[in-house]
Parts: structure tokens; sequence; C-alpha cells
């Protein structure tokens, strides 16, 4: 029960770190954004007028604690550039890098475990050494060059899909999942690669040890070593690196949105980055930050759920 | 029996070194057939690469431009020399710059440990737990776009993931029996850290240069490719690839070029570094 | 040539493990091995490590790894009424007789149990491949095969990981493993070498017990005589792959016929050999005075930095040209005294007097011990350039010269720790540390990483430096025999106080304490 308080108490102060870092990087080192909003032109009441209505004209720490107040309700204040809620506008693009990031990730570790196995089983074999090739040369490929070479193929070869032709969910969920294979692979594909030569490299380091050679001298088969003894250890080390996985596939979103022009949150932090549009960088930073350490967290509970070793009595 | 182990073991290794071998021998052919692109790039390319012509639109390969011509008739195997010099100096630069600042700090943390490591280590465990794309994309943010920017964020970005392979070599170092005996013929802490510790480091510091290599390339070609790298009229891999999808129905070969690029450079470094690992 | 009563014959058998690139060829690692043992006797196989010991008995069982094959010669192992050629049997046949009519038990019992798996599962397990016995009843049994290797609580055990156990009580696990099917042959590969001596009588006894009780055969692979004398009735001897000699342990031990043997028994038993020292001791010149001297150390559990006491309260003297002993089990904290003596653990209770400057250690690890990133003459000069000792040139001469006095070549000057064996590593790492000319030098288990053979010529070597140079030991080991033959007293070591000490004729001869009794009982 300690060790999860301690785990939440320090997931809590990194989050309450990232808020911080977050604030000065975008409300103190930007310095005064109601002048640069209005240009060097403006007249000063106009300046000091906007300063009023954004609050800037407080001290810094009670800004720091509004700004903190509203992240925590998830309220980042108006867009400068559409003056809109910032948090309407996160909403609206949730579904579409959620959608990807999960079918991605399904993606993964439905094919990588077997494929992982096959490798492993078979080392040296032709399927091993097929696959390894295969592998190590679709790690070398960018999430977005692959995005493009897919959007060659399937979309303008064979017309599968309509490069740029979104479907939202809510118009035709059919065609929205339809439209959405297509970057999931292009995220997941290079992600499988490396999940599958992770788990390979896990399971034959496992198969040199000890307890391997116990096992058979008990009159095991060998494929009741794989499962009953191997397995489980070889996961160990795959589940920690799953979670940089789940953070990989984030960033691959972010890159892979643009390549098929959805409407994610990604797309609207590169836009917002190119124009200086602070609250919703500070909104799209917040958020992803939030996602990658709270899979950190999930992982770091499934660790010490699997290995016996780390468990605390 | 555990001399007999190990022989079996070495055995064992030199029966896959075989294959590794070949592996070795694709990847340093990819990197030096990369790299003569990138040499020869900087001082000759066989079209001037910012040289527009109309009449040159759009075309597809040809014996006279082996890639094809983009959007403004621009050569595009020149421009892919040029750009994937670009790629490749920003790659190098931030890989030294991470591998400097987090060498240092790696050897003096894990050889000294204690609260100031433990804090650094906290803030790495941290850092590195983001995708480094996004952490570039928060300092670009702040401090804008271009060449000189994108070095100054990769390389920063690159201290931790340096600092962290160091750091824990050190700590496996520091307790070796060699370490002692140097301080009992009386080395200093310096003097163990950098002249008897330091070459150890050496095969784990390679590998994780070329992977090192590699992130900068893949972060670079991201970057440029989202326009918030490399700025225009400077040509760099992402970039191009970023203005080729516009025209992809027409001129597919203009991404074609600088992908197959990044993918044969990432390939060359990773197959190397695998083989370095071993 | 087959007779009824042996249970296991190895007939000619040759091992081979593939060459590299041509996958055809073989590499033969033993050559010709021939010897069987009968059933319910207790056999023991004596070699020291790269005998090709171990091999045989994984190649019987079928378990070599790396593509190990026999490739030439044959195994018999009897089977009901017939024989079985094992080295012929299918995959599926071998998994039938292993665990269920042979079963094996491995030197390190962390590792070669499954680290997620509780104990009781891995008990289990042998139920569950080689009977049909239902479900609760498995478990009454495990726990009862638990209780009877002498593991108390089995309940509460069964649920508990390997590395909740202590090494003593996995190993026992180990041996409930192997032995709950009573299989007809037991191969227990070094059980008891990772163990102290305390434990590792106990587990001799268990399996001892159980060849009595159960008329389990047994096969005992050991380096250790004494550990083969203690269980075994007849003992195979093994080097470079082949069988040197074999018969009965007692006519083996009391007369050996091969050289090797007798080389091998020599240095366990260090009978005769007490090394020709020089009489330089003065014991007019104090060189260490430690009065109640205590070494901590600082150990991290739950997040809270605890102190924790390895060397209680110790004073003692250390005189010019002598060599003193400090012997005990590993954990009775006798290098940690050594490595406190060195300056290298800072955290230190009483008082400690050494006459010379900075004294000098010799590592028991060569291979740890020496920069593997440097050349050997690097090494050697090394300390000169740190105390700024001579010209380049000189100190150059001066490392050739001390490789000369430690038994090795000029042109070892240019080689790397890598391309040398583990006996000539110590060479160095012993020419390190006299380099200086420093008087006190700490050896801390300087020959326990070396073959029998190897240990002696460091051990003379050792001795003819100490005259040469007038050098004080401190000589650190848990070898009773080296301990024996080199030194002039012998402090006796437990858990962390000197519990016996004096000349050591008279405490070889005429031990006191009942630990110092203990430690020469479990020697030959």
């Amino acid at each position: 029960m300690r060790y999860y308080m301690k785990k939440i108490i320090s997931l809590i102060m990194v989050l309450f770190l990232i808020m911080l870092l977050t604030f000065i990087a975008f409300q103190v080192i930007p310095g005064d954004s109601a002048a640069s909003r209005l240009g060097v032109d403006a007249e000063p009441e106009a300046v000091e007028a906007l300063r009023e209505s954004l609050g800037l004209n407080k001290s810094l720490p009670e800004r720091f604690f509004s700004f903190l107040g509203g992240a925590v309700r998830g309220d980042f204040g108006n867009s400068y550039q559409y003056s809109r809620p910032v948090r309407e506008m996160l909403a609206a693009r949730l579904p579409v890098t959620v959608g990807l990031a999960v079918i991605s990730i399904l993606m993964i570790v439905v094919l990588s475990v077997p494929l992982g196995l096959l490798c492993s089983r078979k080392e040296g074999g032709v399927a091993d050494r097929v696959i390894t090739m295969v592998t190590q040369t679709l790690m070398a490929v960018p999430a977005f060059f692959l995005g493009i070479v897919i959007t060659l193929i399937f979309g303008l070869a064979l017309k599968w899909f309509v490069p740029g032709a979104y479907v939202a969910p809510e118009e035709d969920f059919g065609g929205f999942l339809r439209y959405m294979i297509f970057p999931a692979v292009a995220i997941a594909v290079p992600k499988i690669a490396m999940t599958v030569k992770f788990l390979k490299t896990s399971v034959l380091r496992e198969l040199k040890l000890d307890y391997v050679r116990t096992a058979r001298s008990k009159g095991n088969s060998e494929r009741a070593i794989l499962w009953k003894h191997v397995l489980k250890n070889a996961l160990i080390p795959v589940i920690t690196f799953m979670g940089m996985v789940i953070a990989d596939v984030l960033a691959g979103s972010i890159v892979v949105e643009k390549v098929f022009n959805l409407p994610g949150v990604g797309r609207l932090l590169i836009t917002a980055i190119s124009n200086r549009d602070y609250p919703v960088v500070e909104a799209g930073v917040v958020y992803i930050a939030s996602v990658v350490l709270i899979v950190n967290f999930i992982v770091d509970l499934l660790y010490q759920k699997v290995d016996p070793r780390v468990r605390i009595k | 029996m555990e001399g007999k182990m190990q022989n079996l073991d070495m055995k064992h290794r030199r029966r896959q070194s075989n294959t590794k071998n070949v592996s070795l021998t694709i990847g340093i052919v990819l990197v030096s057939v990369v790299l003569f692109f990138v040499v020869v790039g900087l001082f000759w390319t066989p079209y001037e690469p910012t040289a527009m012509s109309a009449a040159l639109k759009n075309k597809p390969p040809s014996l006279l431009h082996p890639f094809g011509t983009d959007n403004m008739g621009r050569d595009v195997l020149s421009r892919v020399m040029d750009g994937a010099g670009t790629t490749f100096i920003i790659s190098i630069v931030t890989v030294a710059i991470g591998l400097a600042a987090g060498t240092l700090i790696g050897a003096f943390t894990g050889y000294y440990g204690g609260i100031v490591d433990e804090i650094l280590m906290r803030l790495n465990d941290t850092l590195t737990s983001f995708p480094s794309i996004l952490l570039a994309l928060v300092f670009v943010s702040i401090i804008g776009t271009g060449k000189y920017n994108i070095i100054l964020v990769l390389g920063i970005i690159f201290i931790p993931s340096f600092a962290r392979v160091v750091r824990s070599e050190y700590i496996v170092q520091k307790e070796l029996d060699y370490v002692r005996n140097a301080k009992l013929l009386g080395a200093g802490d310096l003097r163990i850290m950098f002249v008897h510790i330091l070459p150890n480091t050496k095969p784990i510091l390679l590998s994780a240069i070329t992977i090192g290599l590699n992130n900068a390339i893949l972060a670079e070609a991201g970057m440029s490719y989202l326009s918030l790298g490399v700025q225009p009229p400077d040509a760099s891999l992402g970039r191009m690839l970023s203005e080729a999808q516009t025209y992809l129905l027409n001129a597919p070969w203009l991404a074609l070029a600088p992908g197959l690029m990044i993918v044969f450079t990432v390939l060359g470094f990773s197959m190397i570094s695998e083989n370095i690992q071993k | 040539m087959e007779k009824q009563n042996h249970l296991l014959e190895l007939c000619n058998v040759s091992v081979g493990f593939p060459k590299k690139g041509e996958k055809s060829q073989m590499n033969v690692v033993t050559h010709g091995v021939s010897f069987y043992v009968e059933q319910g006797e207790a056999l023991g196989i004596v070699g020291e490590s790269g005998s090709g010991k171990s091999v045989s008995m994984l190649a019987a069982a079928g378990l070599l790894g790396g593509g190990g094959k026999v490739v030439e010669g044959s195994i018999r192992f009897r089977h009901g009424e017939d024989s079985v050629a094992l080295n012929t049997l299918t995959k599926k046949q071998m998994e039938g007789l292993l665990g269920d009519d042979i079963a094996m038990v491995f030197q390190e019992p962390m590792t070669s149990l499954n680290p997620v798996m509780t104990i009781g599962k891995q008990v289990e397990e042998m139920l569950e491949l080689h009977t049909d016995i239902p479900k609760e009843e498995r478990r009454e049994r495990v726990l009862a095969m638990l209780g009877e290797v002498g593991l108390a609580e089995p309940a509460a055990l069964y649920g508990k990981y390997p590395h909740q156990l202590s090494g003593g009580m996995r190993q026992r696990a180990m041996i409930a493993m192997a032995m709950i099917l009573r299989p007809r042959l037991l191969i227990a590969d070094e059980p008891t070498t990772a163990l102290d001596v305390t434990i590792q009588a106990k587990i001799l006894e268990l399996l001892k017990k159980f060849q009595t009780e159960y008329k389990t055969t047994i096969i005992l692979i050991s380096h250790d005589l004494g550990v083969i004398r203690s269980v075994c009735g007849r003992a195979v001897v093994m080097c470079g792959g082949e069988v040197v000699e074999q018969g009965d342990v007692k006519t083996l031990f009391e007369q050996p016929q091969m050289d090797y043997t007798k080389r091998l028994l020599a240095a366990a038993l260090g009978k005769g050999s007490l090394l020709k020292k020089a009489e330089i001791a003065n014991r007019n010149e104090t060189v260490v005075r430690a009065r109640d001297y205590s070494v901590f150390y600082e150990e991290k559990t739950a997040g809270k930095k605890i102190k924790r006491e390895v060397v209680k309260n110790v004073s003692f003297e250390l005189y010019a040209g002598e060599i003193v002993g400090v012997v005990g089990e590993s954990g009775c904290g006798k290098s940690t005294l050594a490595k406190a003596l060195a300056g290298l653990n800072p955290l230190t209770g009483g008082s400690v007097d050494i006459s010379c400057s900075q004294p000098q250690m010799v590592f028991q690890d060569p291979y740890g011990s020496l920069n593997p990133a440097k050349t050997i003459g690097w090494l050697l000069t090394e300390p000169l350039r740190l105390h700024r000792v001579g010209t380049k040139q000189q100190q150059r001469e001066a490392a050739c010269e001390m490789l000369e006095k430690v038994g090795l070549e000029r042109d070892y000057y240019g080689r790397y720790p890598s391309t040398l064996s583990g006996g000539q590593r110590q060479r160095v790492a012993i020419a390190m540390a006299i380099m200086l000319k420093r008087k006190f030098i700490l050896l801390d288990e300087p020959v326990s990483a070396l073959d029998v053979t190897v240990q002696e010529q460091i051990l003379i070597l050792l001795v003819r430096l100490q005259k040469e140079f007038g050098l004080t030991y401190l000589f650190i080991s848990h070898d009773m025999n080296v301990i024996h033959r080199i030194c002039d007293r012998v402090f006796v070591m437990y858990q962390g106080e000197i519990v016996e000490r004096g000349e050591a004729e008279e405490v070889f001869q005429n031990p006191q304490h009942a630990y110092t009794k203990k430690l020469l009982a479990a020697r030959l």
C-alpha cells in the first residue's frame, strides 16, 4: 500500500513540475504576450486593457496558481488566434488522436508477440532470417515517410482510400475506422519491428539461463519451456519497453496526422507552435505529458505485479 | 565447468558472428554510399541545388536528372545531396554536443553518486520518458525555428540519453578491482575517471553514438517535415519530403529520393551499431 | 562388456561442439570417456574446470547446449530389463526419462530456479509432467517432500519465490524437486560449491540419506576432493577431456597411480609441502597495529541507510617480514578487513597504525583487477608515473625488470590483459603491487580463482618475492590448506571477529575454537 502511495505522490509531483515548467516556458520566457499580440504600434491603453483581461498584471505566483487551477479543470483559457476556449478545441480533436493511438497500439501488441516468439523459436531458421531482415529495414523507416509511401501505394495507386479525405467518426464510424487503419499502420509498423526484435533478444537471453537447463532436466518439452518458463521472464523487460513504445506512438501521431491530414491534437499543436498560440501549445504539451506519465505509472504497477523480485512485502 | 561453459558460449557466439559479419558489411556499405554522396555534395553537385527552371517542372527521372526534377524545376539529386549534407551536419553537431556534455555529466554522477546524482537522474528519467520530438517542439516553440536553433535544441535533448549510458557504465566500472587498484597506486579521482575508466566505455559510447546519429537524423527530418526545423532556402531531407507530399500524385519521385536516403542512413548505422554492441 | 548392475555406462564417449564457420566440423572436447555407475552406488567425478566432467554428464542427459553432440561412443542407461542408448533416443523419449528416471541438481541454486515461479509450483511441475496424480494430492506430496529435505514450514514456502530463500534453502528445494519422483539416477553437478562449509555438510548428508534410504544412484560432480570423499564410494578422475584414473575412493586417495591424481591430492591435502619460507620475520618491528578496529558497510534497506558492522572490534599486530593468514568463510568479514586496511572503506572505528605508506593489494579475480583497456606495460608504469619516479626510459626498464621478476617475458610489455591466462594476469597484478616497493602487501584470495597447478606456481612466486623484497603479507583465504602452507601466523575469522589466532602450525595441529575445528574437518 505504501508503495502505491509513494508512486502516486511522485506522479503528482512530476505533474506539478511539468505544469511549472510549462508555465515558465510559455508565460514567463516569451515576455509580455499582450504587447506582442497587439504589435509595436499598439496604443499603450489597448495593451493595458488586454493585459488586464488576460490577467497578466497579477504577480507571477498568482498567475501560476490560476494557471494550475485552470489546468486541473482542463481550462487553459482562450486561443489567441481563434478566440475560442482551448478546452473546446482540444475536445474536438481528442477522439482522432486517441483513436489513432489505440488502433496502433492494438496492432503492435497483437502482432509483435507472436512474431517475436516465432523468431526466437526457430532461431537462424528461414522465418527468423526473413523477419529479422524485414524488421531491421522497417525500423529504419520514419513513420512519416512510411505514411507517404502508404499514401502513394494504397491511396493513389490502389485507391483503397482517398488521401486527405478524413471521415469523422460521428458521420460514419465504419468509414472513420477504414481511413484510420492507414495512418495507424504507418505508426505501428516501425514499432512492431522494434518490439519483435526486443522480444526476440529477450527470449534468446532467457533461453541461455540456468533455469532453462533445469526445466529441460525435468523433462519439459521445448514448447512447454517456452510457454511455461521463458515467456513470463522474457516479457518483464518488454513491459518497460512497451511503455516507451506507447510514448513514441503519441509522438509519431503528431507527425503522421500531418501526412494523412487528420484533425488531431498533433496538428493543432503544430499549427499553434507556428502561430505562437501559447494557450493551445500549453494545453497540448500538458495533455501529452500527462498521458506519457500516466502510461509510465501503469507500466510501473504492471512491472511490479509481474516480477516477484520487485514486489513489496 | 565455468571455463567450459565460457568456451561453449564463445563458440556459439562465433557461429552467430558469421551472419553478423554480413550485416556489418551491409551497414558499412550503406553508410559509405550515403557518406560519399554527402561529402561530394559539400563541394560539387550535378546542378545548382537552387537553380530553378520553368521548363523542367516535375520531370520524371531521366538520364540527365536521375531522380527527376521538382515543382520548381530543380534537380532532385542535387537537392538530396545538398539536403543530406545539412541533415548530416546538424546530426553530427547535435550528437557531439550530447556526447560531450553527457559524458561529463554521466562520468561525474556515476562516479560520485550522492544527492546531485539522484536529483539529476530523476530529472533525466522524467525527460527521457518523453518522446524527444515533443521536447524538441516545446523548445522550438520558445526559441524559434532555423538551422542553429535545431542544433541547439536537439543537442540539449540528447544530453540525458548519453549521460544515462555513461553513468550506468561508470557505476559498474567503479566497483571493479582495477579501479580500486588504481586508487591504491595513488591515482586521483579525475585520473581514474578519464584515464582509467573512460577507455573502457568506448564500445558502449560507440554504439550510443551510432544510435544517437540515427535519432538525430530522424528527429531533424521529423522537425523539418513539420516545417519547424530547417527553413527555406536551406534544403533538408525532411523539408523535401514535406514539399514532395503536395505533388505526390503528379511527381511521386520527389518523395522517393530523400526518403530512401534517410532509410539507408538509419539502416546502415543501426546495422553497424548492432555489431559494435556484440 | 555390459553388466547387469550398471545403471549408466559411458563407452568411449567423445563430445564435440560445432566449429566456427564450418558447422559440419566439430571441436571435440572430451576424448573417449568410459566409465560406469552401478545401481545404488555413489560415484564421484573429480576434475578441474574444463576437464570435461560436466560436459560428459550433460551429454548423458542430452542437455548439451550450443549445438554440442556426442560424436562417438555410446551412453547406455538400464531401463527395466534391457538398456537403452541415451544418445540415440528421440527428444520425446528423452523427455520421458528426464526428471522421472534421471534427475539433476545444479551448482547455482539461485539461477537454476525459475525466478518468477513459486518454489511449490516448480517442485509440483515434476508431478504434472510425469504422473497423473490429481491436483489436491500433488500439493500434499510437494509439502511432504519439502519437509523431507529439511525445509521448515513447507506450507509457507510453497508460495515463495526463489529470491526469498537463502542459498542453502534453495539448494534443498532443488533437491526436493529432483527427488520427488524417486529417480533411479541423481546427477549432482557441484551441488555445494556455491554454499558455505557448514551448509555444505548438511546438503551432502541429505544426498547420502537419499542414497541409502531410496537406493538412489548418485553421480556427484565436484572439483572438491573432500566433498567426493564424504559421499562417494568410487570416483573417476578427469583431466583435459579424458579419464585419468578411476576406482575405489579409498585406494584412489591413499595410493594414487597417476601423476595428475597425485598432484590434485597434494594440492588438496597441502601435505608435506609446506613452502620453504625465509626466516625474515622480525617480531620487534611492528608494521600494523590495530586496536578495537571495526569496519562498517552502509546498506540501504527500505530507503533507510543502515550501518552494518562487518568487522567487529578486532585488535592485532603484524610484524615486519611475516606472512599472516586470515581464514574464514565468505561473509565473515575477512575481505572487508583487507579493503579497510588498504583504505578502500572509509567507514571504520577504533584505531589502526600502519608504519609504511599506502599498502598495496592483490585481488582475487585477475580478470577484474587489470584494466582491460591498457597494455601490461602501461599498467606497470602507471604507479611510477603517478609518483613521478624516473624518466620514461627508466620506467619502461623498471617495468620490464619486474616482468622478469614475476616470471614473465619482457615482450609481455605491449600485450593486453585479455591475451593472458588467469595465472599470467595474477603475476602482472602482483608485479603492479610491488612496483612501488611498499613493504606491506594485502593479498585477498590471490589464488582462489586459479586452477590447482597454477595456484602452486603463484604461491611459490609469492614466497620468493617476499624474501627478495622483505615484504609483509596479510594473506586472506577461505582455503585452509593454502593458509597452512604459506603462513607464519593465522587469524581465524567468524562473523566479523577473530575467534582464534596463533602460530600456523599450532592452530592446525591443535585447534581450540569449535569453529576452527569445523573448518579443519571440512577439508580432506
